[in-house]
């Protein structure tokens, strides 16, 4: 046999004489198994993109790691490159993970590679497929695309996905949409930091850290589609790897032992993974982990992403409010444009700005960095949570721009300031402009604000009950506020209330019932779903049951109330049946984007018995033993 | 491709700034892995990365070893010695002079009053082997006590005793090396992969290379059972049936190495005699392991042209663990598999220098594999350290496992614990406790203060640990192997070596003689004692005369014996079939097998058994605070059938109180069908948990503890409780 070529000698070693030798550590006398070695490569990948991703430029440009300007010489340094795992190797221990954590210097809580199994059959014809996974530098990055600070950069060296934490707000947001857990939320240093391929080793001819150190001769590393040395498959599905397809992962499994039908995790995720028999790969499927008996927990409700359900319902009701305003004085419906023609018109503008502004206060509270709000529009190109704040700071503005318009119209402050007569007519138009570019902020915001959650690594937000839930609560929370401000403005001008308010609640209730058909769909198609989509029904179904059912049993109720208003508000007790039902209404909402955030189950990778377990972490919150730093579970800042 | 931006900002990755890298062996298992130790501009220890070319490791580390700089700043160390009156007072700090004086007279007055074997020395598998041989030196020498023993009772003392009892002497006769040598490998009651994850990348490499089946015998699934090419679950304790058993088939299908075994054997007929009882028909009703299939593996065992066995404390542990090694022995001499590259019997060590106490801390006799029992060795050690040779006792005292029970009959009354924790690791520890209790005086040295056995001790000495200190290991396949000192002392903590010399000036015979200051000078004196001739009249294998500090660290480690005027070391024993008997044959030991474990009952219906997880070592003193270990079990937790627990309503991560006739314990449940429908799996490694429920029967041979067989019933508890004492329970 020859001996394969080795290229590593090509690099110009880095010059070993800079103050530290902690990284670029090219040693003399570097062991064969950590060098790089890709003598060929294919033109293209499977999904038909070009592996080279920049032609071989003469004058390569340094990677300016800590200030280093020197360049790596490696033939192969403008091609994507990617991890090779083979599962059938894997033993668990642990070594890939601690010399990652120890090159990154990271503490316990933290980790940007990790070890979980899935496990089945009975003993003693019993299998344990290990499964460690980091960042993936996919060849469509979704962290990069979702990021609203542009943190991320995918550079041509190497295909490395790299982000970079002084950029970085700590919104999460690129956690919720990365299939395989790689970014890092810490909640103590409050951003974001992930795998960054060990470039500096790369740039020396050497393979990353977790590579080097693995003992099973499972992770292997190199220029992608290239089929390592010993080894047979480069295939790109495994028992508990998502859909490939969402992200082009650079990772290749070998995985040829034969595996029981059914694997299990040992986390407390509800999620089991079966065997389809005709395409040969494993799908998610629901375990129930936790029976079948409907429980509350109320407490549970309550998450780190509380501010979000406080931002989307207030920024939602705003918009609701402030489109009912605008499109019922527009189309000429009289009980709104008595209202929108009455001093009372500004403070009701005033309100949405309100909302507006204490949703986005809520939202940034959310950061891990708060101070850093402002980087949240740097990534208008792509990121729908740019597009979104965006969206929302328009209307916002605008909207303060129509209200101090629409003042100046008003006739109390025209007779305390007779010139303002004289704009009269200009202050009317642009107020319309002013009014029509805030209603078309608040429907980009709205728009974006749903394609958000349209992930595809949460398939239980990915469906079009988000779409219904967000336009459904924007109008009936709008007409909501509409009615409590425009009726009691009413009330005190003396003018008749029921008029508004029966068109108020009809309007609830028909926004109830867009939610409520949204419910319906997503129920049916979550239960039906070969996805964590399914599981995050069966939690919602079980551990929340009887929160669910009152939610939709008060959905219900509410929405058929108000549809039903203008045969009773007339009445007596008219009134009093329709705050009870208003509260009702608050209620639900609350409790149903309570649900919606913490039902969500993502694509995740199966986690250890302890570490990444979920149900672990909760636990060790729970008794106190995150309070020790050594259980590696960082307690959680409320 | 989208990149997300044309002109980059600079990378930032965290770096620990190190500017220079020193040498040293790794101090947690025996695997003996070189690493380079990392200082940043401050001098303080940041990281550690293996060595690249050295034998052993070429580079790599496990988690312990990746993550191990940590330790030397854990919590808990130890920064000063300590002193109280009474284990219930608070502690004192005071200076060394007070310590060591106290000690000193203390030991002095129980020697006194109730003679000189009142005073007990345990000792351990962590310190270095200059360490061990002062420590020897001093026990032996000085202090005059023949109760002073290892903690490698615990591990090791049935491989040392099988050894003993098959070649004449202890000494590992073989080596990694023989991975990529041998067609056929057996591994008994080992999981290589979480217990020694870089032999077991030896192991690979060698597989990836050339492929040749692998066989373990584990009653669980582990990871190594798993990739086994044939996995045996057998039912515990029964290890010597099956190693009887193949021996049966293996001489009665004539595929015995009979040339081997008339050349270099004893005892062949006996061991004929004896296993045509055990048939595989009979054999399998014990075991659990089909008859066909022990048919199976006696054949491809001895038809490989090379064949070799490894094991750890599947075999060690048990009743007749030191019959099992000798079993296994049996297997490899009858195949003469026994000295030959691929060939061997070598036990997988526990402690990074259980070797180096073995070979020279005079636990179990005199330093060099010397022997009590010895008159000329009693002479020639007697006469090299200045001790008149009456003053050693003619025979060697009690094991470690003695004595506990010797200071609960009142035998001992002053106890030195020395880097063991006898209250976490020893089985059935509430006996410990009570008799920790009833002692007049204990002294405590370690280098974490917070070790649970220093709850009883009157006095505690600070000790510098592993990279602070200077000298050598030997590893599991007998390579000797540096420590330098990487940092300096924590502290006012001290070397085990400077402790041990400034105790020994405490008496006048401590005074005469010679205690050398440095591990060099320490060093020299173990090659003055290595040549010399065996029983068999051939040169002594311990022999060490070759080596020096500068060859062992140019060498990344040599294998003893290196003769003086050797350019290396020896990487295998026996190679000329001469063994350590005065006819230089080995011997092949008939040894029936006796049912006496405690075996599940209806009282009592689950076996236990416990074991080693990868990221912690020994009673977590060390990787119990190291974040990046201890994460991946910061808790106790045993394994359950996944079935079985259904039939009893324990859920996963439920708590549950294990109970057995010894005590009880409460540990988290883990459901998998990884073991047995009647087993329960616990990790050693927790404070006040399985060794209260352990049983512990000991091996007659090596007073070995049986830690992996005892039975167990399991009850539910109350869950919130349950959660408070496991918060308590966990101070690291």
């Amino acid at each position: 046999m020859n001996a394969p070529e080795k290229v590593v000698n090509l690099f110009d070693p880095i010059d070993k004489a800079r103050p530290s030798s902690s990284l670029f550590p090219l040693r003399d006398n570097e062991p064969e198994y950590a060098l790089l070695r890709d003598p060929h490569s294919q033109e293209t990948n499977r999904y038909g993109d070009r592996i080279a991703l920049l032609d071989l430029v003469d004058e390569a440009v340094s990677l300016n790691i800590n200030g280093v300007r020197e360049v790596g010489f490696n033939p192969n340094r403008y091609k994507q490159h990617a991890f090779h795992f083979t599962a059938d190797n894997c033993i668990g221990c642990h070594a890939c993970e601690s010399a990652c954590s120890e090159k990154n210097d990271l503490p316990p809580h933290l980790s940007f590679r990790s070890v979980g199994y899935v496990e089945g059959g009975t003993y003693p014809n019993y299998t344990r497929m290990n499964i460690s996974m980091a960042c993936n530098h996919c060849d469509d990055p979704v962290c990069l695309k979702g990021c609203p600070t542009r943190a991320y950069t995918k550079h041509p060296e190497y295909g490395a996905v790299i982000q970079d934490p002084d950029i970085c707000f700590g919104c999460g947001y690129c956690t919720w949409v990365c299939p395989y857990n790689a970014p890092q939320l810490d909640p103590v240093a409050g951003q974001v930091e992930k795998c960054n391929m060990c470039v500096d080793r790369l740039e020396v001819g050497l393979k990353p850290a977790c590579v080097s150190a693995c003992l099973g001769n499972a992770l292997n590393f190199g220029v992608v589609e290239n089929t390592p040395e010993n080894r047979e498959q480069i295939a790109t599905h495994l028992p508990g790897f998502p859909d490939p397809e969402i992200t082009h992962p650079n990772i290749r499994f070998q995985q040829i032992k034969s595996m029981p039908r059914e694997v299990t995790r040992t986390d407390s995720m509800p999620v089991k993974y079966r065997r389809d028999d005709k395409s040969g790969s494993y799908k998610p499927a629901v375990d129930q982990k936790a029976g079948k008996a409907r429980h509350w927990n109320i407490a549970r409700l309550s998450s780190r992403e509380n501010p979000l359900v406080l931002f989307t319902l207030a920024s939602q009701a705003a918009i609701g409010l402030f489109a009912l305003m605008l499109l019922g004085d527009t189309l000429g419906v009289p009980a709104i444009s008595t209202f929108t023609g009455s001093v009372a018109y500004p403070v009701a503008v005033f309100l949405c700005i309100a909302l507006v502004g204490f949703g986005l206060l809520m939202s940034t509270v959310h950061l891990g960095k708060p101070l850093r709000f402002y980087r949240g529009f740097n990534n208008l190109r792509h990121s729908p949570v740019a597009r979104e704040g965006a969206g929302v700071a328009l209307f916002m503005g605008f909207a303060g721009v129509h209200m101090l318009l629409e003042l100046g119209q008003a006739p109390w402050l025209v007779s305390e300031f007779p010139w303002l007569a004289g704009f009269g007519a200009g202050l009317a138009i642009a107020a319309g402009v002013s009014g029509a570019l805030a209603l078309a902020g608040a429907l980009i915001g709205l728009y974006y604000m749903v394609r958000c959650y349209r992930i595809k690594a949460r398939p239980f937000w990915n469906h079009k009950q988000t779409g219904f839930s967000f336009v459904g609560c924007g109008v009936y929370l709008g007409a909501l506020c509409l009615a409590v401000v425009g009726g009691s403005s009413q009330a005190i001008l003396g003018e008749p209330v029921v008029p508004l308010l029966t068109l108020c609640s009809v309007t609830m209730g028909l926004g109830l019932l867009l939610e409520g058909t949204g419910l319906v769909l997503h129920a049916r198609d979550m239960t039906a779903a070969e996805s964590e989509g399914a599981v995050s029904h069966y939690v919602q179904t079980t551990t929340f049951g009887k929160t669910w059912l009152l939610r939709n049993v008060l959905l219900a109720v509410t929405a058929g109330g108000l549809v039903l208003a203008p045969l009773y508000l007339q009445a007596a007790t008219g009134v009093a049946i329709w705050l009870i039902l208003a509260l009702s209404t608050v209620l639900l909402a609350v409790i149903g984007r309570a649900l919606f955030y913490v039902l969500v189950i993502p694509t995740t990778m199966p986690g250890a018995f302890f570490w990444k377990n979920k149900g672990f972490e909760q636990h060790a919150r729970d008794i106190g033993l995150a309070d020790m730093p050594q259980v590696g579970v960082a307690p959680l800042r409320h | 491709m989208l990149f997300g931006r044309r002109k980059k900002n600079p990378i930032i990755l965290r770096d620990k700034g190190v500017v220079e890298w020193k040498y040293a062996t790794c101090g947690y298992c025996s695997t003996g892995c070189a690493m380079e130790v990392g200082l940043d501009a401050a001098g303080n220890a940041v990281t550690t990365r293996g060595v690249a070319d050295a034998p052993v490791n070429l580079g790599k580390l496990c988690i312990k070893g990746i993550t191990e700089a940590e330790i030397l700043r854990a919590p808990g160390r130890g920064t000063d010695p300590l002193m109280r009156n009474h284990s219930y007072e608070q502690w004192q700090t005071v200076d060394w002079d007070s310590a060591l004086d106290k000690t000193a007279s203390e030991f002095k007055r129980v020697q006194e009053r109730y003679g000189r074997d009142a005073v007990a020395i345990v000792s351990t598998g962590q310190i270095l082997t200059e360490e061990f041989y002062t420590l020897g030196k001093l026990a032996r020498g000085v202090i005059g006590t023949n109760n002073y023993d290892g903690n490698t009772t615990l591990c090791m003392a049935s491989a040392v005793s099988g050894y003993k009892r098959s070649f004449g002497s202890d000494g590992p006769p073989g080596c990694y090396d023989d991975f990529s040598h041998t067609e056929c490998l057996m591994a008994f009651g080992s999981n290589l992969p979480e217990q020694h994850p870089v032999i077991y990348w030896r192991l690979k490499e060698a597989q990836e290379k050339r492929k040749f089946p692998v066989i373990v015998v584990d009653p669980r699934v582990t990871m190594f059972a798993q990739f086994a090419d044939i996995h045996l679950p057998i039912t515990p304790g029964t290890d010597l049936v099956l190693l009887n058993s193949l021996a049966h088939v293996i001489f009665a299908e004539g595929l015995a190495d009979e040339d081997y075994i008339a050349q270099h054997c004893n005892g062949g007929e006996d061991l004929r005699e004896l296993v045509k009882r055990y048939d595989p028909a009979t054999a399998a009703k014990i075991t659990g392991i089909d008859e066909d299939m022990i048919r199976n593996v006696a054949r491809i065992y001895a038809r490989a042209g090379a064949a070799m066995s490894i094991w750890t404390m599947g075999i060690n542990q048990s009743t007749h663990g030191s019959d099992g090694v000798c079993g296994i022995n049996n297997l490899n001499l009858i195949t003469g598999n026994i000295g030959k590259p691929g060939g061997t019997s070598l036990s997988i060590t526990g402690q990074c220098n259980a070797m180096g106490t073995r070979e020279w801390s005079s636990c179990s006799g005199l330093p060099g594999y010397r022997a009590l029992e010895n008159a000329e060795h009693r002479k020639e050690v007697g006469e090299f350290w200045g001790v008149d040779p009456a003053f050693f006792p003619e025979k060697r005292g009690l094991f470690m496992t003695d004595i506990f029970p010797a200071i609960e009959s009142g035998e001992i009354k002053a106890l030195w614990l020395v880097a063991t924790n006898p209250l976490t690791s020893m089985p059935n520890t509430t006996r410990i406790r009570k008799a920790l209790e009833k002692l007049e005086f204990c002294v405590v040295q370690d280098a974490y203060a917070d070790v649970e056995s220093a709850q009883y001790a009157n006095v505690f000495f600070p000790a510098s640990v592993w990279a602070e200190k200077d000298g050598c290991f030997t590893n599991t396949e007998r390579r000797v192997n540096r420590v330098t000192p990487v940092t300096a002392p924590l502290a006012n903590s001290k070397p085990d070596l400077w402790i041990f010399n400034q105790l020994a000036k405490r008496w006048e015979q401590g005074r005469t003689m010679k205690f050398p200051d440095t591990a060099a000078q320490v060093f020299e004196e173990m090659r003055a004692l290595s040549p010399g001739t065996g029983a068999n009249g051939e040169p002594r294998i311990l022999d060490l005369s070759g080596m020096d500090y500068d060859k062992l660290l140019s060498q990344r480690g040599i294998q003893w014996p290196m003769r003086e005027g050797d350019e290396t070391g020896t990487a295998r024993l026996y190679t000329d079939g001469v063994f350590q008997f005065a006819d230089g044959k080995a011997k092949l030991l008939a040894m029936e097998w006796r049912d006496n474990n405690e075996k599940p009952d209806s009282d009592f219906p689950f076996w236990l058994n416990s074991g080693r997880v990868v990221e912690h070592f020994h009673t977590r003193t060390k990787t119990g605070k190291v974040g990046n270990c201890n994460k991946y079990s910061p808790t106790a937790y045993m394994e359950i059938n996944t079935d079985a627990a259904r039939e009893l309503g324990i859920e996963q991560m439920e708590y549950v109180r294990l109970v057995s006739r010894r005590g009880d314990a409460v540990v988290m449940a883990q459901l998998t069908q990884r073991v047995p429908y009647n087993m329960v799996f616990v990790p050693f490694h927790f404070f006040d948990c399985v060794n209260r429920v352990s049983l512990g029967l000991l091996d007659p041979h090596s007073r070995q503890p049986a830690f992996k067989q005892a039975a167990v019933r399991l009850e539910k508890v109350d869950q919130l409780e349950a959660a408070r004492l496991n918060r308590e329970l966990r101070a690291y």
